[in-house]
């Protein structure tokens, strides 16, 4: 007999703006404790950790070694150009550095903190005018291009500046990650509290690191990002990531109409609610789904624990890149957690009425965003 | 030689009705499966006995039965009947694999798929007029029970419609016959043409008549096409596959064995209005597919449609439309057993087959992403897509109509059109977009809920895999099975006076349409 088709959907609870304010003002976590969210959540952050690592290594390798080359035809090589590496990659057997680029675009497009701001200043644009100098004298190539589109090499100095920063920012995270799963290893971490803390931490730490990006060009080095901008890992990076990558997103193909008179897509792009905390981990794996390829390269570096979870579930190995999508979600709350929780304006504990109003206020800020996100995955 | 066709499976069935002691349903299918498996590899040594250059009947086995009556037991195969009981072995095979789960009386439910394969083949091999109708009947009551007994819901209803409006089918057809024996004074029941000189145009048009209603009823022809979606509908998956691919054969194999080939010169003075009424058919049940919600009633209508395209090429009478009836039959045969394999793959998985549920049903991981690429497959074949059987078929049915009925060929390649538009809704609905199983209610809602299907195991597709298979083979290498039916399909278009009633007939106003 046929089953029953209720049995075959599972919903969710959905937690309003108000209780999301009360946890996150009481301390609580997002996520509820359980055991297998610790499981879930501290393998698939180690997983991300490794693939962050190489994201880390790629990232920085672009910005460095491939600045402003024409044709970029080796950039996910990493510098090593012999013939099985090269093999690999075209049989696939390699981490899926397009999507890292697809983040990267999503921080520059969405463009919003103090690195967005350094990219549009004065400053910036005189280092690109003698970074320019200098190139077009040894790229005939690109001497040709500048003069005919102006705008061009500024803005794919922009594109290496914001892929450095990034590149820089998931060092950071990949050591942070790989980190939490050692101290869940050996005792230090056993609950989701203590996951969220553990992250929060990391983030305070770095969070005064300072972010620069320089390049050489014909033997010269120049600043793109120089110290004296005072660019810094939290405010600068670490926050704009998470307002591209983790909230606004960009919709993908195939789930929502690109017609502008559908007006399925707000004009106004700081209205984008698809980023990871809210999009659909079930179309994973389908075509114009960019964050598959992530899932895929987790999929790769899955501890034996988790895969061992997800061939007991659902059908097991056969729909493993949206479980593991589902648990990449639900960490990713832990991690927004974690951030907020590190940047409350006021200790949580201050008896000061309005310390307590600023908390308060900051608390129903990122509350109404995140009510609207796929909190159903936290029960 | 051909008579173990009929042997095979009839003993097969008594020997599982026979078989002593209480055997376990797998044991029971897997001697249907071996029974099955052997009738098949007879089928395939007819095949391979048989020679594409003669056009009439060969390897014959005849003796007289009850001779006062006119009924002999003749059998013999020809290029129409050929590719028919090998779609017949072939498909009966497939329909007792994909028979996974049933508990429920399993002897009695082998045994009737057995009877009814060996019933087919005799309809087919009949070269006597009161054999053909008696296994014509035979294949009746078994798919009866296998309707009212491991039906859906709703079979009561459905298997009664069904066992009425073939029992007037049969009546009508056996009436004919008789008919014919009463009018031409004497008891031969062979297959020799009618001429005017042996029964008066009025007497065959009479007789042709009920012939048409009868066959009409099976094929089923609007608007004798009432009973095949609800038998469909409440009908299981595997009975699904036989009744499409296999039993509305019996119907077109009439039109063509009986009709047009015992009454050639009504046929002929018949055939313009026939084109017509073929071409309403296919745009009735065009038009009514594109109007169902449930997936199952929706590809029964399709076929309704292109069974139409069987009698347009049958009116038509060239040899190249009469090729094309073949290969339409052989095609949709395959293609709708095929469709219907995988809605019941659906219907297994999801529980429903309403196209106002289901969704997305194509979503890679979580869905059923390799039965929606098969079903595609299937519904571009089935819409006459090159390179698959459907293409092949459909191009020289209408090839050989359209100088004899260009407005009738026409109006049929809107529907071959419209195919296109209902099977690209099924598509669109069931298998495009975000996954869902229940109703739509709010779209941010829906959009949140985690559907959790059971896959579907590979073994459960090889059956359709199978099918899809000799879809693109026959699609893409047409002359095997051209060359078996060419020189019938010929002979049946040179019948003498079929020739020159069509001369006749071109002279009548109605030559036109």
């Amino acid at each position: 007999m046929p089953i029953i088709s209720a049995e075959l959907v599972h919903a969710g609870g959905r937690p309003a703006a108000l209780e999301l304010e009360q946890q996150l003002l009481s301390g609580q976590t997002l996520l509820s404790e359980s055991a297998d969210h610790l499981i879930e959540v501290v393998d698939v952050l180690k997983s991300y950790g490794e693939v962050l690592d190489a994201y880390s290594i790629n990232l920085i390798f672009q910005a460095e070694q491939q600045f402003l080359l024409p044709f970029p035809l080796f950039k996910y090589l990493d510098g090593d150009k012999n013939p099985a590496k090269i093999w690999r990659h075209l049989i696939h057997d390699r981490i899926n550095f397009e999507y890292a680029e697809y983040c990267m675009k999503a921080m520059l497009w969405h463009g919003t903190g103090g690195l967005d701001a350094y990219l549009d200043s004065d400053a910036f644009a005189a280092n690109c005018a003698a970074i320019i100098r200098r190139k077009t004298r040894i790229d005939p190539l690109l001497a040709l291009l500048n003069p005919l589109f102006r705008g061009f090499l500024p803005e794919l100095i922009r594109t290496a500046a914001t892929t450095h920063a990034l590149g820089q920012f998931w060092r950071v995270m990949s050591d942070l990650f790989i980190d939490l799963a050692e101290a869940e290893a050996d005792g230090r971490v056993g609950s989701i509290d203590a996951v969220v803390e553990f992250i929060k931490d990391g983030l305070v730490a770095a969070a005064a690191n300072p972010i620069t990006y320089g390049v050489e060009v014909d033997g010269e080095h120049f600043w793109v990002l120089p110290p004296e901008a005072g660019l810094t890992f939290l405010v600068d990076v670490a926050v704009p990531y998470v307002e591209a990558v983790f909230l606004r997103g960009m919709p993908f193909l195939g789930t929502v109409s690109f017609n502008a008179q559908a007006q399925q897509i707000s004009p106004d792009q700081a209205q984008f609610a698809y980023g990871a905390l809210f999009a659909d981990p079930l179309p994973s794996m389908g075509a114009g789904i960019p964050p598959s390829l992530l899932m895929q390269d987790m999929f790769r570096h899955l501890p034996e624990r988790l895969h061992q979870w997800y061939r007991e579930r659902t059908r097991g190995e056969g729909d493993v890149r949206v479980k593991i999508c589902m648990s990449f979600q639900k960490s990713m709350f832990c991690v927004t957690n974690a951030a907020i929780r590190g940047t409350f304006p006021q200790p949580l504990n201050s008896s000061e009425p309005a310390a307590q109003a600023a908390n308060r206020a900051y608390a129903a800020a990122w509350a109404s965003r995140l009510a609207t996100a796929r909190t159903d995955c936290l029960d | 030689m051909l008579s173990l066709l009929l042997l095979i499976p009839l003993v097969g069935a008594l020997a599982l009705a026979l078989w002593p002691g209480n055997p376990s349903p797998g044991r029971m299918r897997t001697v249907a499966l071996v029974v099955l498996g052997l009738q098949l590899i007879w089928s395939l040594l007819v095949l391979l006995r048989f020679d594409t250059g003669i056009s009439g009947m060969q390897l014959q086995e005849s003796f007289v039965w009850v001779g006062s009556i006119g009924l002999d037991y003749r059998l013999g195969v020809d290029g129409l009947s050929m590719p028919l009981v090998l779609i017949n072995c072939a498909l009966t095979l497939v329909s007792a694999i994909c028979t996974r789960d049933i508990n429920q009386r399993p002897r009695i439910y082998f045994a009737l798929l057995l009877v009814i394969s060996g019933a087919v083949n005799g309809a087919f091999l009949a070269e006597n007029l009161l054999l053909f109708f008696l296994f014509y009947e035979l294949e009746l009551i078994p798919l009866w029970f296998l309707i009212s007994i491991w039906g859906g819901a709703n079979r009561a209803y459905a298997a009664t419609k069904f066992l009425i409006f073939t029992a007037v089918s049969g009546m009508l057809i056996l009436g004919a016959f008789l008919g014919l024996a009463l009018l031409t004074g004497g008891v031969d029941f062979s297959l020799t043409p009618v001429t005017s000189e042996r029964l008066a145009m009025g007497g065959q048009l009479v007789l042709l008549g009920a012939l048409l209603v009868g066959f009409g009823i099976k094929v089923p022809l609007f608007p004798f096409h009432n009973w095949l979606p609800d038998a469909h509908t409440q009908a299981s998956t595997p009975v699904s596959v036989l009744l499409a691919g296999v039993l509305l054969k019996l119907g077109t194999y009439g039109l063509l064995r009986f009709c047009m080939g015992l009454f050639p010169e009504a046929w002929a003075l018949l055939a313009p209005g026939l084109a017509i009424w073929a071409a309403v058919s296919v745009l009735f049940g065009s038009l009514a597919a594109i109007a169902q919600q449930d997936m199952k009633r929706m590809v029964a209508y399709s076929s309704v449609g292109h069974m139409g395209y069987i009698l347009l090429a049958a009116a038509a009478a060239t040899p190249v439309a009469l090729l094309g009836a073949v290969f339409q039959m052989v095609s949709h045969g395959l293609i709708s057993a095929l469709l219907f394999l995988l809605v019941g793959i659906v219907y297994r998985k999801t529980g429903t087959r309403d196209l106002s549920v289901l969704h997305g049903l194509l979503n890679p991981e979580r869905g059923l992403p390799f039965t929606g690429t098969l079903m595609i497959l299937g519904v571009m074949a089935s819409a006459g897509m090159p390179g698959m059987a459907g293409f092949i078929s459909e191009f020289m049915v209408f090839r050989g109509s359209i100088t004899a009925f260009p407005l009738a060929t026409l109006l049929s390649m809107v529907g071959s059109g419209l195919t296109a538009v209902y099977f690209l809704l099924l598509v669109n609905r069931a298998f495009f977009g975000r996954l869902a199983v229940t109703p739509a209610t709010d779209a941010v809602e829906d959009g949140r809920l985690d559907v959790r299907l059971a896959a579907v195991a590979p073994r459960e597709t090889i059956p359709a895999m199978g099918l899809a298979f000799a879809v693109v083979a026959i699609g893409l290498l047409p002359s095997g099975l051209g060359k078996l039916s060419e020189a019938a399909s010929t002979s049946m278009a040179q019948l003498p006076a079929l020739v020159a009633a069509m001369q006749l007939a071109a002279l009548h106003p109605w030559g036109v349409g």
